[in-house]
């Protein structure tokens, strides 16, 4: 399927896009899957340092797909190393997306199940959710982008003011000392804190679907959509670690949650405040899964140049069937960390020897 | 035209009343009347033999296997209504019941047996545990239902109970619930040095995952009166309870851990022992740690500015300087033995570095830290600790005398 001409986003769109794709599972998880890594509290470092190799990659994909503007990565892969090979990696990535957008689904319905929905069955979680998801995405990225920039928002205040509310119990000496056994231990952390960045690689396709004249500001997006989720992890990080002290942190299942139940404030309205995290972290996932959900129907039509609208209700069994496959949480988080290594694979390697292939044959011409 | 509008309105219309029969109710909703919202629990070890071999023939256990006693403070629609009421004999505000058992939800489980109210302690706001308990079990195990359970909010609080933990759940005043009360009494650790910030499960789950010793406030039941009497010492080896600590000796570890935010002082005066009282208005402590190689020594130094808030001394006014420095000195003698006579107690006696000590160290020295925090309780048993005190004193209140 050709990309209908009108169908396209500016740039803020496309920062908005990005800053929702990456906030997902990482900011209840992360302060736990990194201090188990790194030990001290130290882990707001390797966060900022994963937040910059994040950049980094994000730059380099950027730089990618602007040398073919008007052509997803699924186009021109195959420009780059020919059209099997480059039908093979489109179909990995293709393979990437709609795992990752089942993973999100799950994990959705696994936290949903825990904290609000007791006794409802996993499937009626998680089928409302996939057809909203579906309905969504059939009419193009244009509305994705434009429901997404009502929950950007949305998101931005509310966190913001619940992270706040929870200084009443912080404790600075549970972030001390920084540094105190060298660097060493931060750099361990850093890979667990760079898969938390997950989603700079939406870029290979979201640089084709901008606006012709917004097309030179893409390095621009990535470095905005990428420093919000940075400045939102960099906080939840501190104010985790900093109520719940390192020891805490590395025994609870979803740390930030526990963060957001372990305090109380008599006088407001409300005295809790776990629901509103709940409701923007349902609505962060919700923006990752179809997304990704998109991206990848996006790949097959393009693959198979046909249209979009049965790879689209297609999709959905599968993903459907991936979500259910993790047998248990512990599984779900192995599944989870699988996608992560096999991102750094496709997204740290490919688009730097794809650059520098494109780079050798633009030469040549 | 006409027609297919009426066909749209009775599709909309159908679809609305489609709707509406979804909010006839809540999906796995649970009606307050039926609940019986625990508000407080208490485990006690259970010593009662003759309870012990009953529970023995019903689930045939093992005879060797130490029994819980867990009370839950229920909170009912029929307690709270029947409290308000007059006329009738005033009831109490609150329901206790009790129930033994071998792990925490099987017990609890068993209360239903008991009880028409769901349970639901989603409102559960302080765990007691009872003296016995405390030092036969260790709290790792003990709590770790309280901290799985998603019911269980991780702002509860904990306390350790002298005696009986199942008494401080009862009360003289019927219509009050002793649960909420304990809540209530906690909060004044801002204004006296003789309770400890609340210690809620948010911040004990770290401190049993770590190695640390740590301080639970500690409450006792006098005749029915409920009472904050200083605080129980955790061992972090072993993370039972190993001994309290006196009202005053809590003052020194907050003395020496600076964390108080008000509180008195009571000093005599030298000569005529007439009482002078110092009230706090800041406390700041800065504990530095020393490291020479393999010697450790810690120096204290504390720092307050307050006021007199009472003297009887009659000889003497505050109008005078010199009897504020002579009044300086005395509050300064007394803060300096309160803090001498703790570390007497945990460093030698409890063996429990429960002032932070600890802390400092891993703040300011990480890799000395990193070798020492395994068998910290025991280095700090036989470290140095010298303490400096400086009191100064801004004002007199109203009175010059």
């Amino acid at each position: 399927m050709m990309i209908n001409s009108q169908d396209k986003i500016t740039a803020s769109q496309a920062v908005v896009v990005l800053a929702n794709y990456i906030l997902a599972t990482g900011i209840l998880t992360l302060p736990r899957t990194s201090v188990e890594k790194v030990k001290s509290p130290d882990v707001w470092i390797s966060v900022f340092l994963g937040g910059i190799i994040a950049i980094i990659a994000a730059v380099i994909i950027v730089k990618l797909s602007q040398k073919y503007p008007d052509k997803t990565f699924y186009q021109y892969s195959q420009d780059i190393v020919g059209k099997w090979t480059g039908w093979f990696l489109s179909l990995l990535i293709i393979v990437y997306f709609f795992t990752i957008s089942a993973f999100e689904v799950r994990i959705m319905a696994e936290v949903t199940s825990l904290f609000l929905l007791e006794s409802t069955p996993t499937w009626a979680i998680i089928l409302p959710f996939m057809w909203i998801g579906l309905y969504l995405i059939s009419s193009g990225i244009n509305s994705i982008a434009r429901l997404f920039e009502i929950i950007f928002p949305i998101t931005f205040v509310i966190f913001l003011l619940v992270a706040f509310m929870s200084l009443g119990i912080f404790e600075i000496d549970n972030l001390r000392p920084v540094l105190g056994l060298g660097v060493m231990p931060v750099l361990k952390g850093v890979k667990t804190a760079t898969l938390a960045f997950l989603g700079p690689e939406i870029m290979l396709l979201l640089v084709a679907l901008m606006k012709q004249s917004e097309k030179t500001k893409a390095v621009k997006v990535v470095l905005v959509g990428l420093t919000i989720p940075l400045f939102f992890y960099v906080i939840t990080v501190v104010m985790v670690i900093g109520a719940l002290s390192i020891d805490g942190v590395v025994t609870r299942t979803w740390p930030t949650l526990e963060l957001m139940r372990s305090f109380e404030i008599p006088g407001l309205i409300f005295e809790r405040f776990e629901s509103f995290l709940l409701v923007i972290w349902i609505m962060q996932i919700f923006a990752t899964f179809t997304i990704t959900y998109f991206a990848a129907a996006l790949g097959l039509a393009q693959l198979f140049k046909k249209n979009i609208q049965p790879f689209i209700f297609g999709l959905l069994p599968i993903i459907y069937i991936i979500s259910m496959t993790p047998k248990n949480i512990n599984d779900l988080f192995k599944f989870g960390d699988m996608i992560g290594n096999a991102a750094l694979f496709l997204f740290g390697v490919f688009p730097v020897l794809l650059l520098f292939i494109s780079r050798l044959k633009g030469g040549k011409t | 035209m006409k027609l297919n509008n009426m066909k749209v309105r009775f599709r909309l219309g159908l679809l609305l009343s489609l709707i509406l029969l979804l909010l006839t109710g809540c999906w796995s909703s649970k009606e307050i009347e039926d609940l019986g919202l625990v508000v407080g629990t208490s485990l006690d070890l259970e010593t009662d033999s003759s309870s012990k071999e009953a529970l023995e023939e019903q689930e045939a256990r093992n005879s060797n296997k130490e029994l819980i006693t867990i009370t839950n403070q229920f909170v009912t629609s029929e307690t709270t209504g029947s409290g308000a009421k007059e006329g009738k004999k005033q009831q109490k505000a609150y329901k206790n019941v009790s129930e033994t058992g071998d792990a925490i939800l099987p017990t609890l489980r068993n209360m239903m047996l008991k009880n028409d109210k769901r349970a639901f302690a989603e409102h559960s706001k302080v765990i007691v545990l009872g003296e016995d308990f405390a030092s036969a079990f260790n709290l790792t195990q003990t709590m770790d239902f309280f901290l799985r359970e998603l019911e269980m909010r991780p702002s509860a609080l904990l306390l350790i109970a002298k005696n009986h933990a199942s008494n401080i759940l009862e009360s003289n005043e019927p219509t009050k619930i002793p649960a909420f009360q304990l809540v209530e009494m906690m909060k004044g650790h801002k204004r006296t040095t003789k309770i400890l910030p609340p210690m809620t499960f948010a911040k004990l789950q770290g401190k049993l995952n770590s190695r640390a010793s740590f301080l639970l406030q500690s409450v006792t039941s006098e005749n029915g009166e409920v009472k904050f009497a200083g605080a129980a010492v955790i061992k972090g080896n072993t993370k039972k309870l190993r001994g309290f600590l006196t009202g005053k000796e809590l003052e020194g570890i907050k003395w020496i851990t600076g964390k108080g935010k008000g509180g008195l002082v009571t000093s005599f005066y030298e000569g005529t022992d007439q009482p002078i009282i110092y009230e706090i208005l800041s406390m700041k402590s800065k504990i530095t740690p020393h490291v020479d190689g393999d010697n450790i020594s810690f120096n204290v130094k504390i720092e307050s500015e307050g006021r007199i808030a009472e003297h009887w001394v009659l000889s003497e006014k505050t109008f005078d300087n010199k009897f504020l420095k002579k009044a300086e000195r005395a509050t300064e003698k007394e803060v300096e033995r309160l803090v001498k006579n703790v570390l007497e107690k945990i460093q030698h006696e409890y063996q429990a570095d429960v002032s932070e000590f600890g802390t400092r160290l891993r703040i300011e020295y990480p890799k000395v830290w990193k070798k020492l925090k395994k068998d910290w309780d025991q280095t700090f048993s036989e470290v140095p600790i010298q303490c400096e005190v400086k009191i100064t004193i801004k004002d007199y209140g109203t009175s010059g005398e």
